[in-house]
């Protein structure tokens, strides 16, 4: 057994990790360094961000009805950031493991999250697992070189079976659905030019910035779906949302959760070109040996003493 | 350079989140520092402590019934719920040095020395709270308090390890036994829907018959883990100067009789007289209430438990509390 890489991901090629176990592997200083940069960001993620925000999550969705609507929109949020935080974090503690020992896995995610469109988004999440979809799923059916509503159903099929993949719940076939849907009303959407006229430097990001929020608002929503025990959850936490609007916070956010949060999304846009532990071996010694003395810190001091399992483990 | 950076980030953290940590993670140290504002006695317990029948017209927990049989003492409550003797060690070491404390009175409840109690489902959490209590630098115990280093079982592992150690939990009766350790006996209760003496009673009782066996068939020695969690105790009152107290707590040993037979009696009661025998020599006063409280005095009935009624408590108190006149006269 190859013990960093799971069942849970990140979903390799025999191709890429066969001929990898067959070559003899040496020790490397920058393997190793390389490694444990991401073992311990890996660590941050899972135990810092995602436990942290992790634990206002399961109190919101295990009773929507005792929070007020902005608590449960602050859940939502919260849980998009919790389940990156945690798959994105065990993939990268899975990375560092083999890397220290010589293997190179694929990388699972490229800052999802910025994201201009939801085809974006599924280019850059779980990318082991929807590659794997598009190659012996979406290919074989015909992909995108058949007519346009064969087109929508294959669609439909793959992201619906991707759906399934994640648990035998009729939430997760929805959540699934609903992409298939989405990815059909992008394509439809496509040739309706609305924002041509936008010029400059200035109007294309602010363009991106819009597109970025629409797409992160589409994805958090339907994370919600996702994150639903039942059908019978998922129109409590809606009801809750759109009824409990008056009601007072019954949320008490730790500073820690929102300063996870913020360093979350910071890291995410400082990395965005680069893998952490490449961007982390470009710093200056001092800069390095303080982000180690900080990340150090924040896994055994700022992290969640609560049991909060990976969440990509149950699936 | 890394073991500099690890003592500094240990010095920042004992000065920022430590007290917090310990605060949010660790009440047991809460119950350490009761001992204070002149508290001479400290009186270490569980549920038995404090659990009350709602027919009671007298409410008072144990301790206080002892603080009040002993006027010119000071008690101090150090019970909390599931405790046993692993958890009184750690909340007694941690009772500061300062402290007026002389004696120390430790519960010590029968059940929790089979593996249903050391392996229970409420051991992750005590296990949990053991961990900022520790003797360690403070980021040290923060990091296996992150790293969830103390037991996390879920049931099935519960019931797994439970019926494992059951098998090593053995037992020998002055006389031809046909059942070695508690998973035999309790299989045989089970499957043959039968008690001791052939009676075929309900299933509720047929479980309790089993209930009992399960808490009570062992024999101690000192590989037991609490028996070497009481030795620790003993030493450490030595060390400190303090009148060690083994408060052994009554079983409900009318229905035992009646449900499991004299043999489990016959066990308990040498467990309970090795604990006589071990630690009297050692200079630990050790009050023997095994038998002192009666059938209807127990509040529960679906369960072996040591929760009394108010008869039941007083009862203990007045042992502990004449044991102790005693010695001091």
């Amino acid at each position: 057994m190859f013990y960093p890489q799971l069942v849970t991901g990140p979903i390799e090629r025999p191709q890429n990790l066969l001929r990898q176990l067959h070559e003899r592997k040496e020790l490397n200083y920058d393997n190793i360094a390389n490694g444990l940069r991401l073992i311990l960001f890996g660590l941050f993620l899972k135990m810092v961000v995602a436990d942290n925000l992790g634990m206002y999550v399961d109190k919101i969705y295990e009773s929507p009805f005792d929070y007020s609507s902005g608590d449960i929109l602050l859940g939502m949020l919260f849980y998009s950031f919790q389940i990156y935080g945690d798959f994105f974090g065990y993939s990268t503690i899975a990375l560092g493991c083999a890397l220290t020992m010589g293997f190179t896995l694929i990388d699972n995610f490229k800052t999802p999250y910025l994201s201009g469109s939801v085809q974006e988004f599924w280019r850059r999440w779980h990318i082991s697992l929807s590659s794997w979809f598009r190659d012996y799923l979406y290919i074989p059916l015909g992909g995108n070189r058949v007519s346009i509503p064969r087109w929508a159903l294959n669609t439909l099929i793959v992201f619906t079976v991707c759906g399934i993949w994640h648990g035998a719940n009729w939430t997760f076939m929805i959540w699934g659905f609903a992409y298939g849907v989405l990815l059909i009303l992008e394509r439809g959407l496509r040739n309706i030019h609305l924002f041509d006229k936008i010029e400059g430097k200035t109007g294309r990001i602010f363009l991106n910035i819009c597109n970025v929020a629409k797409t992160f608002v589409i994805v958090t929503l339907l994370w919600s779906v996702f994150r639903a025990t039942s059908f019978a959850n998922l129109h409590d936490l809606f009801t809750a949302l759109f009824h409990n609007g008056t009601h007072a916070s019954q949320l008490h956010i730790a500073p820690i959760a929102w300063i996870a949060l913020v360093l979350f999304v910071l890291a995410d846009i400082v990395i965005r070109e680069s893998r952490f532990d490449v961007w982390c071996g470009k710093q200056k010694t001092a800069v390095r040996w303080c982000l180690y003395a900080f990340l150090i810190f924040a896994v055994i001091a700022l992290s969640s003493v609560e049991q909060i399992p990976f969440i990509y483990f149950q699936f | 350079m890394v073991l500099l950076l690890l003592v500094a980030l240990d010095v920042v953290y004992y000065f920022t989140l430590y007290t917090k940590d310990i605060e949010e993670n660790c009440t047991l140290m809460e119950i350490s520092q009761r001992a204070k504002d002149g508290v001479d006695v400290v009186y270490l317990g569980e549920s038995s402590n404090h659990t009350y029948s709602d027919a009671d017209t007298d409410k008072r927990f144990i301790c206080q019934m002892i603080d009040d049989l002993l006027p010119e003492h000071c008690v101090g409550n150090l019970a909390k719920d599931a405790c046993h003797a692993g958890i009184y060690y750690d909340i007694l070491r941690n009772i500061s040095p300062d402290s007026d404390v002389k004696t120390a009175i430790v519960t010590v409840n029968m059940r929790s020395f089979t593996a249903e109690w050391i392996y229970s489902n409420l051991e992750p959490a005590l296990r949990k709270e053991q961990i900022m209590m520790k003797k360690a630098p403070a980021l040290y115990k923060r990091m296996l308090l992150a790293f969830k280093a103390y037991p996390n079982w879920t049931d099935e592992e519960v019931s797994a390890i439970i019926r494992k150690n059951f098998a090593k939990q053995t037992f020998t009766l002055p006389h031809p036994f046909p059942y070695h350790n508690a998973n035999e006996w309790d299989r045989a209760i089970g499957e043959s829907n039968t008690l001791y003496n052939g009676k075929q009673p309900s299933m509720d009782t047929i479980a309790m018959a089993c209930h009992y066996v399960k808490e009570f068939a062992c024999t101690f020695d000192d590989k037991n883990p609490r028996i070497k969690d009481l030795d620790k105790i003993v030493r450490l009152c030595h060390e400190r100067g303090w009148q060690p107290v083994f408060n052994i707590l009554a079983e409900n040993v009318d229905q035992m009789d009646s449900l499991c037979g004299p043999d489990l009696i016959w066990l308990l009661e040498r467990n309970a007289q090795y604990v006589v025998d071990r630690y009297e020599p050692q200079g630990v006063i050790v009050v023997n209430n095994l038998r002192e409280v009666r059938d209807p005095d127990f509040r529960d009935r679906d369960f072996p438990t040591e929760h009394y009624t108010q008869t039941g408590r007083l009862a203990i108190a007045k042992n502990v509390s004449e044991a102790l006149k005693q010695r001091s006269h």
